[in-house]
């Protein structure tokens, strides 16, 4: 018999502050996220691995403030007088390094903001100081904001971004295998990722439910044991 | 009527909250009004709202109340574009023009009213620059045309440029006084070619008295901007209008600018700001501490900090600058005192080329030396409670440190079940709430493989 095929669907992440989970690996991140009215120069980087959650609290942030939320690579061709009039989250700040344009584009936008004193919040993987940003200027204005980094996940956090994972892709999980996960699983965002997609294909190929054997089989394959 | 009340409660207030506070929060306040007991303001921001209820509500409220208003209560909302503390006398013409542009009778930008003479500290590196915007900045006979102003990044350009059209503006309230970056006139100039009012423009631009380009070098390359620029330029110089110019080099070396620019821009005083010394870099901290003690009375920072940061950020006073505020920021996040410990934790991404990543071996190394054990005994079957703690040390710091899973750690010590590591770990979260070497020890050697 021919084997299902699986399409790789991008799954609907839900993106409200209800659905977020504070857990102490994340907590001073969020509190100093929500204290937006408090950042020093209207500025804050919120840092963190990939799949931590920074465009989630971008989203919350953003509703909560009123922001745009802005790709940082589509900053070059945005109209920086236009966005500087209210709140912006920029996103993945950390990946328009030595694009010329680009790092133009956001050091205008930094100092329009500055001027019109609207609140503005970057994301990227590691703190701004090692974006490896080319124009100096900007460097320096990046490397002076604040920062609010989310660490790598304790076990709460990793069970809860699991869950959130699972229930994304509508699909419910026994706690049991959460749990069976968590103390097997290599301890990061970026392998809850995967590990959920892993499930959830293999899963709907064998047109089974993804159980405690199911996890116990794809883990001892052994290749989720990234780095 | 209720207009002169605001005035005699502001003169009172200035003199209550003290000439910074004053411009930096109570000044940019746009009054709507008295009525039924709340006094209405205007105010760009909601933080601005919520900062100044918070800190001042109280003076303005009293303040008020003496000059005649009775008002019980504030009300702060948000007004579309109040200028906050405009440089320009765009006050008067509130209207927005056109929409999205800072389009008021005057092109400038909003000046920071934190960036006075008051609050630039001096030293060697500076004063000379420092000298030359005092002068500029008492008005009077033009006596260097232009001041060029120039250095590396974040020494205080910007800063000197601000200082100097507060003083003017300060002194002689008729100056049309506007300062904007190199890249907001070249927008402009765009703006003005696309919608055809290039007259508009230069008349604009030519009747100022003072005019404030920051960031020259942005122009460099951008030939008819560069073009208008050297027009304006000339036109101001030659009805004898004071021209401040500041860029990250000196003129001579600012690449694809054209050399009739060049030779006009080095024809009055240039100016450069060297890098800072420790004893001026020292001197800012203390500087911007005492600012911070007002926003944050509670906070503690202990000796020796503003040294360290004095010492290991050395080529950027902005840098420096944000490094102190977003120590106090977070100190007064966590309620924690700002300690050497919290500076090298918070500034860890400036401090330190990189995050490296710790390894399992190194931690079995760190902790071993650190007890006195051979490597070979955290590895091996030895249960002995000499051996076993720090072994479960090494594994609780193995699953904090790396993103190893727990049955990768396991074979790591000597091929365990993860079932071992996760009784280890347990039983080190366990004792480090209530035995005080273990935490400290814990503590001690994260630091260690962290630095």
């Amino acid at each position: 018999m021919a084997e299902q095929l699986t399409f790789d669907l991008p799954a609907r992440a839900a993106t409200g502050r209800g659905d977020f989970f504070v857990s102490p690996a994340n907590a001073v991140a969020v509190a100093t996220v929500e204290a937006w009215r408090d950042w020093p120069l209207g500025r804050l980087a919120l840092t963190g691995p990939a799949g931590a959650g920074k465009t989630h609290l971008a989203h919350v942030w953003a509703a909560q403030a009123g922001a745009r939320i802005v790709a940082a690579r589509a900053l070059a061709a945005a109209d920086g007088a236009a966005l500087a009039a209210a709140p912006v989250a920029v996103e993945d700040a950390d990946r328009i390094a030595m694009d010329d344009a680009a790092e133009r584009a956001l050091f205008h936008l930094v100092n329009r903001m500055g001027e019109t004193r609207q609140p503005l919040l970057l994301t990227g993987t590691e703190a701004p100081a090692r974006w490896g940003i080319a124009l100096p200027d900007l460097a320096s204005r990046l490397e002076a904001m604040p920062v609010a980094a989310i660490g790598g996940p304790d076990d709460a956090l990793l069970a809860a971004v699991l869950v959130k994972q699972f229930s994304d892709r509508q699909i419910a999980v026994a706690p049991d295998v959460i749990r069976y996960l968590v103390d097997r699983m290599p301890r990061s965002f970026a392998a809850a990722r995967q590990v959920v997609d892993r499930l959830d294909r293999a899963a709907l190929r064998e047109g089974r439910a993804i159980t405690r054997r199911l996890a116990a089989r794809l883990l001892d394959n052994g290749d989720a044991e990234g780095e | 009527m209720m207009e002169d009340c605001w005035g005699r409660a502001k003169a009172e207030l200035r003199k209550a909250v003290g000439e910074n506070n004053f411009a930096h929060w109570i000044e940019p306040l746009d009054f709507k009004g008295v009525d039924e007991g709340v006094a209405r303001f205007g105010v760009p921001t909601t933080f601005m709202g919520d900062w100044v209820s918070r800190n001042f509500g109280d003076s303005i409220l009293q303040h008020l109340n003496a000059s005649g208003a009775p008002a019980g209560r504030l009300a702060f909302a948000v007004a579309p574009r109040a200028a906050v503390a405009a440089p320009t006398t765009a006050r008067e013409r509130a209207e927005p023009v056109r929409a999205a542009s800072d389009d008021q009778d005057l092109p400038g930008a909003p000046l920071d009213p934190r960036f006075t003479f008051d609050s630039f500290v001096v030293g060697k590196p500076n004063e000379l620059a420092h000298a030359a915007a005092r002068r500029v900045g008492e008005g009077g006979e033009v006596t260097f045309n232009p001041l060029f102003l120039y250095g590396g990044v974040g020494l205080g350009k910007t800063h000197l440029m601000h200082a100097i059209a507060h003083e003017l503006q300060a002194r002689q309230p008729h100056l049309r006084v506007v300062y904007l970056s190199a890249e907001q006139f070249m927008y402009r100039f765009i703006q003005a070619l696309r919608e055809r009012q290039m007259m508009d423009f230069k008349q604009l631009f030519r009747s100022v008295d003072v005019l404030m380009v920051d960031d020259v070098q942005f122009i460099a390359g951008k030939e008819s901007t560069q073009e208008e620029f050297f027009h304006t330029f000339n036109a101001l110089v030659d009805q004898n209008k004071q021209i401040i110019i500041s860029a990250d080099r000196a003129p001579g070396e600012i690449k694809e600018l054209e050399e009739r620019i060049k030779s006009r821009l080095q024809c009055g005083l240039v100016v450069d700001l060297h890098p800072t010394d420790y004893e001026l870099r020292l001197g800012i901290l203390q500087q911007k501490v005492q600012q911070y003690r007002r926003q944050y009375p509670d906070l503690v920072i202990a000796d020796g900090v503003l040294e360290f940061l004095a010492h290991r950020i050395s080529n950027n006073v902005r840098v420096l600058e944000g490094a102190l505020m977003r120590l106090f920021a977070f100190a007064s996040l966590v309620g924690r005192e700002i300690t050497m410990d919290l500076a090298q934790d918070c500034l860890a991404d400036i401090l330190r080329a990189s995050d490296r990543k710790v390894t399992i071996e190194e931690i079995q190394r760190k902790v071993s030396e650190h007890y006195n054990i051979r490597l070979s005994d955290i590895l091996g079957p030895k249960r002995v409670r000499t051996i076993a703690r720090p072994r479960q040390v090494a594994m609780y710091l193995a699953k904090q440190l790396t993103s190893r899973s727990l049955p990768e750690i396991g074979r790591r010590f000597g091929g365990r079940d993860h079932t071992t590591v996760m009784h280890g770990v347990r039983r080190i979260e366990e004792l480090k709430t209530i035995d005080n070497q273990i935490a400290e020890d814990v503590e001690l050697l994260r630091r260690a493989l962290e630095a």
